[in-house]
């Protein structure tokens, strides 16, 4: 069987380089849509490892108490990506923060609560930079570094902010205005300290530190009212007290909003989890569409197949006067696809890397590279070769041995 | 007193229905002893290349009966034709029909392939084969570039590679010029006096003397069957085939 098989491979190589243009433009069907499918997987790959990489940076001992909206479901995370006033219906008060900090093994509470607003120094104004409001635990629980200066404390955070790199320079014109001070809602605050420069942009907390005002929330309530909370950042004292703790905090919360569930209360993996399902619905579609072009490139190595069938009808009816059975003909042609579209698939894993790594060059992401792709691939490949590869197989193989020995030319 | 090798008893092969119907052989009998070269006459359309296609399991009789080796071969399955056609029947056709994308060498090989042989024995035993036909140093040029007695007798070279019980030949000279007809009736006449059968289709009245029995043919029966040589005064295979054969059945029953 072992001697078969190898004179069925080295006929199809031969088949296959004896009418090279033909079967490079064939492969090449098939590598475009394995291309594609290499882009998006790297791509996506490479994202979900920047957002994992996150995770893992703020630590493990985190838990996120967000507005509940999410589940696991498409329809609810289209509908949180559709709706703009998400953070409007947030139901997460202070006082719930002030819960949330009296529970044993908590560490450090830092909500997040994000607005808009127009800040002013004696010679610049900045129309739209971020407000952050906060507590002073804030940065013992996302891993920022201060360039200069020192971040809010409990005694001086009614007057005092941080703000980000970016905003330093639009605002002062330097990169060190610890001291100096700023406007805000006509109140004025001094400058403590100032953020480190971000250079990867993406963070779970969808925050751009770099242009962003740190402030303390109590004072940014009393500037503009009830701001809403977007998220509560938990830190606790230990991995094995994530559960308990988890679990406090919902009592707590749910004692404090009248017995409604309007929260979720997330750690571990299902920090993850609403980029990570925007991000497997988004792969999902494009891996759908690079589907279709790779049938279209199935459906070429069908149309050489048949091409192949009908020029060689008497080589068929000579191999079957010799001996050979219609299953040896049908193998004959299908290893033929089969390594035709293998061929392609190679070609493809070639080429989708070559596009990840140029796109690389323009965007922060790295290309992906793993084994689980290119065997993803490489068996999709085959797939694709055996799927399309029967039907032209099947109809060299039932061709009648008389007949086709009187095909001549 | 060589046994018999094909046993064909009221073979009838039919074609279209009703009115449309027509007979390319009707009730035929037939005994073919080993070691035999047979030629079968007679005018177009008597229904000689049918024959030849169903002794060589290429095509099924419509009705009848056809003993191969002992074996009922009238009915069985298209893969165990196949085998069959691989191990025990050689093929020569008018038209040469050699795969032009492959050299003479692997063209004399293929019969070899869909016996499971390895491939350097392949190529050691088509090149064997061959150089019996003088022609070895032709081993690596393609069909095309043969004269048309050369191809033919790199086909019969094809024909006897795997060492087959019958060799059909279905008007090998009729595609080649006088000389090299003779040419390749010397070949053919060689394999038969190892003690090969052989059954020849021809319109060459010429030709008949190389055989040990001419069959006339019309409208599908048998016309005139001659016995040119007595039954027991048939080739016996010789010694070194023989040992070959009974080496390679060990070998197989092992």
């Amino acid at each position: 069987m072992s001697t078969l098989i190898r004179t069925h491979i080295r006929l199809a190589r031969a088949s296959i380089h004896a009418n090279r243009t033909r079967s490079f433009l064939t492969c090449l069907g098939i590598a475009i849509g394995i291309a594609s499918i290499i882009l998006i997987l790297s791509l996506t790959g490479s994202i979900s490892r920047l957002i994992s990489d996150e995770l893992s940076s703020a630590g493990a001992d985190l838990i996120v108490v967000r507005p509940s909206i999410s589940k696991d479901t498409v329809t609810s995370v289209v509908e949180e990506l559709t709706s703009s006033n998400l953070y409007q219906k947030s139901n997460l008060a202070i006082s719930d923060v002030d819960r949330i900090a009296q529970i044993p093994q908590v560490t450090a509470v830092a909500p997040i609560a994000l607005s808009v607003n127009t800040i002013t120094d004696e010679d610049n104004t900045v129309a739209s930079a971020t407000v952050l409001g906060t507590t002073p635990d804030f940065i013992d629980i996302e891993p920022l570094a201060l360039r200069y200066g020192t971040f809010l404390s409990d005694n001086n955070k009614s007057n005092s902010v941080v703000v980000g790199h970016m905003l330093s320079l639009l605002l002062f014109n330097t990169s060190n205005p610890v001291g100096r001070t700023l406007t805000f809602h006509g109140q004025r605050f001094i400058v403590v300290g100032v953020l480190e420069e971000i250079t990867d942009t993406i963070n779970f907390n969808n925050i751009d530190y770099n242009n962003t005002l740190v402030m303390d929330l109590g004072v940014l309530s009393e500037l503009l009212g009830a701001p809403q909370i977007q998220q509560i950042n938990v830190r606790v004292t230990s991995t094995s007290a994530l559960s308990e703790v988890a679990s406090g905090i919902t009592d707590s919360l749910h004692q404090n909003h009248a017995g409604d569930t309007n929260f979720a209360v997330a750690y571990g993996n299902d920090l993850t989890h609403p980029a990570s399902n925007l991000l497997n619905i988004i792969s999902g579609m494009l891996a759908i569409v690079a589907g279709i072009s790779l049938v279209v490139g199935g459906i070429g190595i069908m149309n050489i197949m048949l091409v192949s069938v009908a020029e060689r009808t008497h080589e068929i009816g000579i191999r079957k006067a010799v001996g050979a059975s219609s299953r040896n003909i049908l193998m004959q042609f299908m290893f033929e696809s089969v390594i035709l579209s293998l061929l392609g698939g190679v070609l493809g894993i070639i080429l989708g890397y070559l596009f990840a790594f140029l796109v690389s060059v323009i965007t922060p992401f790295t290309p992906y590279i793993s084994w689980e792709i290119i065997a993803i691939t490489l068996l999709t490949s085959l797939v694709v070769g055996i799927v399309f590869g029967t039907y032209p197989a099947l109809k060299a193989a039932s061709k009648d041995p008389i007949e086709s020995l009187k095909h001549y030319r | 007193m060589n046994e018999e090798i094909i046993e064909l008893k009221g073979l009838t092969k039919r074609y279209g229905y009703g009115d449309t119907e027509s007979f390319a052989l009707k009730d035929f009998n037939l005994t073919i002893r080993r070691g035999e070269f047979i030629m079968i006459m007679g005018p177009s359309g008597c229904g000689k290349t049918t024959l030849l296609n169903i002794i060589g399991l290429l095509d099924r009789a419509t009705d009848g009966e056809y003993t191969l080796n002992g074996e009922n071969v009238a009915s069985i399955s298209t893969t165990r034709r196949a085998k069959i056609r691989a191990k025990k029947i050689g093929f020569v056709f008018q038209n040469f029909n050699l795969i032009d994308n492959l050299s003479i060498l692997e063209n004399v090989a293929l019969p070899l392939v869909y016996i499971n042989r390895p491939r350097t024995v392949r190529l050691q035993n088509a090149s064997d084969a061959l150089a019996r036909f003088h022609l070895q140093e032709k081993e690596y040029y393609h069909p095309s570039q043969l004269s048309g007695g050369q191809q033919q007798r790199a086909a019969i070279a094809r024909a006897i590679v795997s060492d087959p019980e019958i060799i059909l030949a279905d008007e090998p000279t009729g595609n080649l010029d006088s000389r090299a007809s003779n040419v390749v009736m010397e070949e053919l006449k060689s394999i038969h006096e190892e003690g090969n059968t052989i059954i020849m289709v021809t319109h060459n009245p010429a030709l008949t003397t190389y055989a040990t029995r001419v069959i006339n043919m019309l409208d599908g029966q048998i016309d005139t069957d001659i016995k040119t040589v007595a039954d027991h005064n048939l080739p016996q295979p010789i010694e070194k085939r023989n040992k070959k054969r009974k080496r390679s059945r060990r070998r197989r029953n092992n």
